[in-house]
């Protein structure tokens, strides 16, 4: 870790070959259609940044939470340009490529139905494992938020998937 | 509850070309630069990736590489400059396999990185960075050109070879 802080390209591929695979996860599962995009730019800013992260064994933290922001913001942005190119039937546009099982695996089409706070509340906690209060901090919101989220998108998620 | 196993959750796609950029975006003395190569991942890497008798073809600043040491996908090369037996001559260490390959120079000062993805059946998306911590920032104008050459060569070698 020192290493590729160090700009040591060797250590920066070895730090990657673990990054990369986890980012790609959280931002498949929050970002959805734009989760490319969203784990390019997280992973541009967590190499372009790593030498001013002060202390190497919170690297996972501070990766995720840029995995989690730019999937946040890439989806958001998309459900905004949804609005305006769908005028108004918002879910539709969303939600297209759920409705079509060549290319909609199961666990996608079922997050895709889920509200994007949901999916990251689901990712942060049952895909991470972040505790209640952990999750809070990534989000910006109060651990009280955390748990009745979780709740609702653990019974949204369960409902849609058995149908 | 728990929702589904990790592995059929969904994923965001980081190529090999996506990890190269965000690993030249950690080297601020490296110049990057990417092309699309109208001929197939596997002619392309054929060349772009054989380091001993590929690279030599299309990087004007050698004249050949030699690997002296393998161990899985670490190698040790040894370089001769583009003047021959009059030098520069150098050590470096790689990480290769197949999309992918990164070295540096034994003092750390010189660091090239390589990277190829298909782009559909037909064509193939190249990446190449080359930095220098001599000099650092002050040399960077000039690799660019030299980065930008050295795939200009390699496309029409491929091209040449798809035809």
């Amino acid at each position: 870790m020192l290493a590729a802080q160090r700009g040591d390209v060797l250590a920066m591929s070895r730090l990657m070959d673990r990054l990369a695979p986890w980012m790609a996860r959280i931002c498949g599962a929050i970002a959805l259609e734009q989760a490319d995009d969203a784990a390019q730019e997280a992973l541009v800013q967590v190499f372009r940044d790593l030498r001013t992260l002060r202390e190497p064994d919170a690297l996972r933290g501070w990766a995720r939470r840029i995995a989690v922001r730019e999937s946040v913001r890439h989806a958001q942005r998309a459900r905004a340009a949804a609005r305006t190119h769908a005028g108004g039937d918002v879910e539709a546009a969303l939600t297209a490529d759920a409705r079509d099982p060549a290319l909609a695996p199961d666990v996608r089409a079922v997050l895709a139905r889920l509200a994007l706070e949901q999916r990251a509340i689901l990712v942060l906690r049952d895909l991470e494992g972040l505790s209640e209060e952990e999750a809070a901090a990534q989000l910006g919101v109060a651990r009280g938020t955390v748990k009745s989220r979780l709740f609702r998108a653990r019974e949204a998620f369960a409902k849609r998937w058995l149908g | 509850m728990s929702t589904q196993p990790q592995q059929v959750w969904p994923s965001a796609r980081l190529d090999d070309v996506a990890r190269l950029r965000a690993i030249a975006a950690g080297l601020p003395h490296a110049a990057f630069a990417e092309r699309v190569i109208a001929a197939p991942f596997e002619t392309v890497w054929a060349i772009f990736g054989d380091l001993e008798r590929g690279v030599p073809r299309f990087e004007w600043s050698v004249r050949s590489l030699e690997i002296t040491r393998r161990e899985g996908d670490a190698l040790e090369i040894l370089s001769t400059g583009p003047f021959g037996a009059l030098g520069p001559r150098g050590k470096f260490r790689a990480i290769w396999r197949p999309g992918w390959c990164v070295m540096t120079d034994f003092a750390g000062i010189g660091q090239i990185g390589m990277a190829a993805s298909p782009e559909g059946a037909a064509h193939t998306r190249v990446a190449h960075f080359e930095g220098s911590r001599w000099l650092g920032r002050l040399l960077r104008p000039w690799l660019a050109r030299a980065v930008g050459r050295d795939l200009a060569r390699l496309a029409a070698i491929c091209e040449s070879e798809a035809r």
